[in-house]
């Protein structure tokens, strides 16, 4: 037994921060498959790359 | 842009054994949050050293965030005398930790993981009540604002069953 085997105690900070998250987004992944989750967060990923090229570009000319 | 699937795969078929850890681990669970890098937990038995090596080494891995040109040597004793390293590949970003805060190595962890099938290959995840302890134990502030959503998660994926 190590302490990975406790029960996950609540904290405050984190109930705290819990409040303000949007469930309705969780609940549309947990619909998702395992691959379609991973290629949400990677398209996420090519879309914040491509607004940061889009913004040197934007900022050499 | 780290390619996910490449990396997983070239692990996977590489029969290494590693668990997925980190942004990439909470998005296959459900979180929202986009991650740059894939961060996995991987066995340090002498054989899983030799197939990490293997895995990477056609995607030339680099310590990240040196100047090019330093010698840092890919082999598998390089494996064997260090530990946690950040490497980039041309595939993307990885982190190869042999023991993270608050969880401890791989023989800790894998009771405390899933397989799924991921990519088409079966991929030890660590598991979502780990993965929230663990962020606590690392304490950092990009963690804490994370914890809050993982939390929420844990709720809605219990209710979900």
């Amino acid at each position: 037994m190590s302490w990975l085997d406790d029960p996950l105690e609540p904290n405050p900070v984190v109930e705290a921060l819990k409040k303000d998250v949007d469930r309705s987004l969780l609940r549309a992944n947990l619909d998702r498959t395992i691959d379609e989750r991973l290629e949400h967060m990677a398209s996420m990923q090519r879309l914040i790359e491509d607004l940061r090229a889009a913004k040197a570009r934007q900022q050499s000319s | 842009m780290t390619d996910f699937k490449a990396l997983v795969e070239a692990l996977a078929s590489a029969k290494a054994d590693f668990i997925v850890v980190g942004g990439v681990a909470a998005a296959v669970h459900g979180s929202t949050h986009a991650t740059t890098d894939l961060d996995v937990v991987y066995s340090r038995a002498t054989d899983n050293l030799a197939r990490i090596h293997q895995a990477l080494t056609p995607y030339k891995p680099y310590l990240r965030g040196l100047p090019p040109g330093l010698p840092f040597v890919w082999e598998v004793g390089t494996l064997r005398n260090g530990l946690n390293f950040t490497l980039i590949t041309a595939l993307g970003e990885i982190d190869l930790l042999g023991e993270i805060t608050g969880g401890g190595g791989y023989d800790a962890l894998v009771s405390h993981s899933v397989e799924l099938e991921v990519y088409g290959h079966r991929v030890r995840c660590l598991d979502l009540e780990t993965l929230i302890r663990v962020k606590r134990a690392a304490g950092r502030p990009k963690d804490l604002i994370r914890l809050g959503e993982l939390a929420a998660l844990l709720e809605e994926a219990k209710k979900k069953g």
